[in-house]
C-alpha cells in the first residue's frame, strides 16, 4: 500500500513537470550537454533537438523569404566560434487549408552539424537557436532558445 | 507453535495481498498518467473545431477594447474611428504561413462588404522577441510588414505594434486572430488559427446583422 501511495506521488509530479515544459518551449534541446574537444582545433559536433509532437519549424532555407528560417549562434564571448553549421534539408509540408502552399520545415527531432573551434579551457557555453514555430491552423511568435553546453577545451 | 505458524502464514499472505495491490494500483495509475501525458504533449494551437476558445470566448458579447495604433505612414488610427461601421480586427504576422493564406479571402471579402458598412482592419503582431533597443530589429520588421501589404494589395488599414494589445485581447498567443465587430462596437464572434472563407464570411455577415 505504501509503496503504491508513494509511487502514485511521483506519477503526478511527473505529470505536472510534463505540462509545465510543454507548454513553455516548441523546441527543445536534447544533447550533448558536455564536451570535450581538442583546443584550437575545429571539431565536428551534432547537436540534438526535438520539436513538440503537432507542430513544426521553418527549415534554415524555408520556401518563402517571409518565414523566419532555423539558426544556431554561438555568442562571441563564450570561448567557442561556431565556425559553421550544417542544417538538415527539412521536409515538405503542405497547409492543410491550402493544400497549393507548401513549406519546408522540420518536425520531431533534428540536428544540426556544427563545426566548433574552443579556446583551451572550461566554456558554459549558452549557444541560441532561433525558430518560429507553427500548427496546421496557427503559429507561434518566433523564439530564440539558449542551448547550453559545457564545452572543455583540452 | 502450529497456531503462530498458521498466523505468522496469515499476516504475510495479507501483506503479500496489500503490496500486489498497492503496485498494480501504481502501475494502473502510472498508465493512466502516461497517456495523459502523452496526449498533453500533442501540442495544438488552436482547439480543434467547435470547441470554445479558452481566451476568446469571454470577449464575445462584450465591447472591443478600444486602442489607437500607428498606421504604416505614421498617422494614428482608433478602433473608435469606425464607429457605425461593422469591424474585423485581424491580428496577424508577416511570418504566418496561414495569414498570408487568408489575406487574399480577407481582400476579397472586404471589397464586397464594404458597400454595406464593412471595414478590417489588419493589425500587425510581429511578437518579435527583439530587445527594444534593436533599432535595426524593428526597421527591417516595419520594411517587411510594408512590403507584405504591397504584395498582397491589402486596401484596408493596417497598423503596427499589435502586440501592444496583447492583454486586452486575450493574449494573441498564435496567429492569425480575429474579432468581429458590430456597429455599436461590441464583438460579435472572435477565432484563432485559420478557418475559411465561407466561415469569415459567415462572421462577417453576423457583425453586419448584428445591432444594426
Amino acid at each position: 500500500m505504501l509503496v503504491g501511495l508513494t509511487g502514485l506521488g511521483q506519477v503526478q509530479e511527473t505529470e505536472k513537470a510534463g505540462r509545465t515544459s510543454a507548454k513553455a518551449e516548441a523546441v527543445q534541446y536534447l544533447y550533448p550537454e558536455q564536451l570535450s574537444v581538442p583546443a584550437g582545433k575545429s571539431t565536428a559536433v551534432a547537436l540534438h533537438f526535438r520539436i513538440k509532437q503537432g507542430l513544426h519549424i521553418n527549415a534554415h532555407q524555408p520556401k518563402d523569404e517571409y518565414l523566419i528560417p532555423t539558426v544556431l549562434s554561438i555568442p562571441d564571448s563564450s570561448g567557442v566560434r561556431l565556425e559553421s553549421a550544417s542544417y538538415p534539408a527539412g521536409t515538405e509540408f503542405v497547409l492543410p487549408v491550402d493544400p497549393s502552399t507548401k513549406l519546408i520545415v522540420y518536425t520531431g527531432e533534428f540536428a544540426i552539424e556544427a563545426r566548433i573551434v574552443a579556446r583551451p579551457g572550461d566554456h558554459m557555453v549558452e549557444a541560441k537557436l532561433r525558430y518560429q514555430a507553427c500548427d496546421n491552423d496557427a503559429c507561434l511568435p518566433p523564439k530564440t532558445i539558449t542551448v547550453p553546453i559545457d564545452v572543455v577545451g583540452k | 507453535m502450529k497456531r503462530n505458524t498458521v498466523v505468522l502464514g496469515l499476516v504475510l499472505v495479507i501483506l503479500a495481498v496489500f503490496a500486489w495491490a498497492g503496485w498494480a494500483n501504481y502501475e494502473y495509475r502510472k498508465q493512466a498518467a502516461e497517456k495523459r501525458l502523452a496526449s498533453a504533449a500533442t501540442a495544438e494551437l488552436v482547439p480543434s473545431a467547435g470547441d470554445p476558445q479558452a481566451t476568446l470566448t469571454p470577449m464575445v458579447g462584450k465591447p472591443a477594447p478600444p486602442f489607437s495604433l500607428e498606421n504604416l505612414a505614421g498617422k494614428k488610427v482608433s478602433l473608435d474611428d469606425y464607429k457605425g461601421k461593422a469591424v474585423l480586427i485581424n491580428f496577424w504576422a508577416t511570418w504566418c504561413g496561414p495569414c498570408k493564406v487568408e489575406t487574399p479571402w480577407l481582400v476579397e471579402l472586404r471589397n464586397q462588404y464594404a458597400p454595406k458598412g464593412f471595414e478590417i482592419l489588419g493589425i500587425s503582431a510581429e511578437g518579435d522577441d527583439l530587445a527594444p533597443g534593436d533599432k535595426e530589429g524593428w526597421a527591417h520588421d516595419k520594411a517587411a510588414i510594408g512590403d507584405f501589404v504591397q504584395r498582397m494589395h491589402m486596401p484596408y488599414p493596417v497598423l503596427i505594434d499589435g502586440d501592444s494589445l496583447a492583454k486586452p485581447y486575450g493574449g494573441l498567443d498564435a496567429m492569425p486572430t480575429s474579432f468581429f465587430v458590430d456597429r455599436t462596437g461590441k464583438v460579435v464572434a472572435a477565432t484563432m488559427g485559420i478557418t475559411s472563407k465561407s466561415d469569415i464570411e459567415a462572421n462577417i455577415q453576423k457583425a453586419l446583422q448584428s445591432g444594426s
